[in-house]
Parts: C-alpha cells; structure tokens; sequence
C-alpha cells in the first residue's frame, strides 16, 4: 500500500478531505483522480442547499430578489466559504446596497437587522444595547430596549 | 439533564420528517406514530418546538437526526456536537438517534451539505474511530445513513455494500438505509439498485428514508423538494420482498405542496410497505 507513488499514504485523508471541500466550495483547483464534471454538480448543488438556507434567515431578501434569488446568491457565493447563513445574507445585503440592487423587502430587513445587532463584516453579530437608528435604501428602523421597529419603508 | 425515564418505542409504521413549517400538518395526522427532527435545529435546554413536544406527550416516536457531525471527517467527532445530540435524545426521550455516513467540513471551511467519503480501509476506520467516540457519550443507539453521491473518490477500494457492511460490522450502530439515496447512486454511477439491496445486511435497518428528488444537467438530485419518483416507490416494494423495515420516513424539506399531495406520498408509502395509513 506505502510501496505504490499512485496510492495516497494512509493518513493524508484529512489533507484530502480539506483539498475537496477548498475545491468545492472556495475555488480551490480540483483534486487529481475526480472527474470535473460530477464534482461541479455537485459544487452548484451545495450552493443551491446554501441559497435554501440563507433565504431562512433573510426571508424578505430572497423574497424581495423572487426568481432572481438562486442566480442572485450563487454568483455572490461561489468560491466565497460560507461563514453561517445570518452572516452570508448579511454581506449580500450589504454588498447589494452598495451596487444599488438591494430590492424594498431587503432593505427593509437589512435595516431592521441593522438596528437591532451590530456586525462589524467578520465578527459574529452582537445585540445592540444602546437604542440605534438604522437605514437602507431608504428604509429606517429604530431599535429601543430591544425592541425594533420600522419607522418608514423603502423606496418603490 | 432531562432523564429519560421512559424512552419511546422504536420507530413503527410510516412516519415524517417534522418541521416547522409542516407542524400543523404533521399534528393533524391521527395515525402516527414516528417523526424525525433535525437534531442541530433544536436548542439543547429546551423546550423542544412548539408542536414537536406535544407530539412527545402523544406518545409519537421522535428521532433526532444529526446533519453536522461529520461522522465521515478525519479529525475526532467534535465533543461538544455529540453531547448536543444527547442532549436533544434526552429532551425528546428518543429511543434512537441517526446521523450520516459522510463529512461536512475539513481544513477549516464548512461544505454547508453531506460530502461521500472514499471507499477506503483508511475512511472506514475514521468513521468507526468517531461513531465509537459519539456512542460513548449518547445515552441510546445510534443509526447511520449512507448519503446519495453526486460524484465518487478516484482511488476507491472497496464497493458500497462492502464499505457500509465493514463500518457496520465495526460498530454497533444500525442502519437507516435512504432508497432515494439508493436510487440517486444507482441512477448517477450506472449500476442496479438491487445489487445493492441483494447485499445489505437488511435485518439491521432501523428504519427507512424516502425522499424526492429530480433530474437536472444530467444527473439524479436528492433535493427533498420534489415529488417522490416511482423508481423510489419501486425500492420500498423491493425492500420490503427481501425484508420488510420496521418503519419508513418521508423526509421533505421545502417547496411544500398541498397538505393533500403529502397526504397521498404517506399513503402511497404505506400501500406499498403493507403498513397502516397514518392520515
């Protein structure tokens, strides 16, 4: 079995395992032996299980995106590891607010979110004690003792 | 700790992956006598959902289901992911807890969904290393799944049946055996799903999943958000000829169609297992 160059050594399998996932799901290149074309099946199925639970915990954003949604958060994915679905629909809103996509119904959200928690884009987010006031596209919620509200919705 | 004084009977008859968007559906159901919860979806210290624990003081079966434990990973089970998967048995009061035959993360990255291992001797003793460590600290048996495949390890030394047959032999874990995943491998890599049923240790399924699936780019998808194929129901028939399982789950995770649709996937499953309907 250690005798055969084409035998991987026993005991590389978390080396192995690490190289697929990195594959898989932050670009890395493709192992040697796999065949291209069922791992990239399998590389856009993970993504379309990721998208079905980052739409969980930003329901008014994938709904806000509609049909566009799948499309939407794969292209923002891929080769993008996730860091949990609240902080993926997180950096998507975000990133959508600045290219000016957000839709209403994710700006609403973003902003609700926004006024509630504080997240800094590489920390998990932390609940606001202090009262906040937070906008996004024109949405603007406020947070008081825990409580969040919004104040005005987006523009449509 | 919740003790659990009076675990549940095993799984019987035809169940149903809970979940909350389903909860009123699944509450509605008067035969029924077993569900699934997704084990990482449940806080550890109670109370279990709104729903679920109504179903525990009905008496129902319910089996927490691990999806995160990477079994399947090279590093040792993460300790304090087992004993939340106790501590969910214990709050249920289950007489059983399933998890996967497969990995979800290594290197420090998540995949975010179940990963096949390679057919390897080196992948059958990761996995036999970690199911001892998570039997040690879980207070009642544990059943493994063999996922479905989208794409196989080059340097496989072992075929299916032989693999899961030498991690069940290993252990003492029995096996929740998938026919849609069955279905899905078969139908991606070429070969005859009987073959494998043929060579399964059939007498230690503790219970069965059935799933939906659909065609897309060329391959079989296990997405549990379709419709469940008839191939699928072909397997339950085959299954059952060889050796009957004591219970048959069906697990759907989205896109929900009427009640009335799921209705008739849960009496199809017990028309052709020979179980009682449960709707």
């Amino acid at each position: 079995m250690s005798g055969d160059p084409a035998v991987p050594a026993p005991g590389d399998l978390a080396a192995r395992q690490a190289a697929l996932v990195a594959a898989l799901v932050a670009g890395g290149p493709l192992p040697p032996g796999f065949a291209p074309a069922p791992v990239d099946a399998a590389r856009r199925a993970l993504l379309r299980k990721r998208a079905g639970d980052v739409a969980r915990h930003w329901p008014l954003l994938a709904a806000g995106l509609g049909p566009a949604w799948p499309a939407t958060f794969a292209g923002w994915a891929a080769g993008r590891p996730t860091n949990g679905s609240l902080r993926d629909g997180w950096d998507l809103a975000r990133e959508l607010r600045g290219r000016g996509e957000l839709p209403p119904l994710g700006a609403e959200e973003l902003a609700t979110r926004e006024a509630a928690s504080r997240y800094d884009g590489t920390r998990a987010p932390r609940r606001r004690r202090l009262p906040a006031l937070a906008r996004a596209g024109g949405a603007v919620a406020v947070q008081l003792a825990g409580r969040v509200r919004l104040l005005r919705p987006a523009r449509r | 700790m919740t003790a659990p004084a009076d675990p549940g009977a095993g799984p019987a008859g035809v169940g149903i992956g809970w979940r909350p968007e389903i909860a009123g559906f699944v509450a509605g159901l008067p035969g029924l006598r077993f569900v699934e919860v997704v084990a990482e979806a449940v806080a550890p210290h109670g109370p279990p959902p709104a729903g679920l624990a109504e179903l525990v003081e009905r008496g129902v079966t319910v089996v927490p289901h691990g999806v995160r434990l990477s079994l399947g990973g090279a590093e040792p089970v993460d300790a304090a992911r087992v004993a939340h998967l106790a501590r969910v048995a214990d709050l249920v009061r289950a007489p059983l807890v399933s998890e996967h035959i497969a990995f979800v993360r290594a290197g420090g990255l998540e995949a975010g969904h179940l990963l096949p291992l390679p057919r390897s001797r080196e992948a059958v003793a990761a996995v036999v290393a970690n199911v001892r460590r998570a039997r040690a600290e879980l207070p009642v048996p544990l059943a493994l799944e063999p996922i479905a495949a989208l794409f196989d390890w080059p340097d496989d030394e072992l075929d299916e049946a032989d693999f899961l047959t030498e991690i069940l032999d290993a252990t003492d874990a029995t096996l929740l055996l998938d026919v849609a995943n069955v279905h899905a491998n078969a139908r991606n890599r070429g070969a005859d799903p009987l073959d494998l049923l043929d060579r399964l240790p059939l007498e230690r399924v503790s219970y069965v999943h059935v799933a939906g699936g659909a065609e897309q780019g060329g391959f079989y998808h296990d997405t549990h958000t379709d419709p469940v194929p008839p191939e699928v129901f072909d397997l339950i028939r085959e299954l059952c000829a060889r050796h009957r399982p004591p219970a048959l789950l069906l697990e759907r995770d989205g896109h929900w169609p009427p009640a009335s649709t799921l209705r008739a996937e849960l009496d199809a499953i017990a028309a052709v297992s020979g179980y009682p309907v449960v709707t």
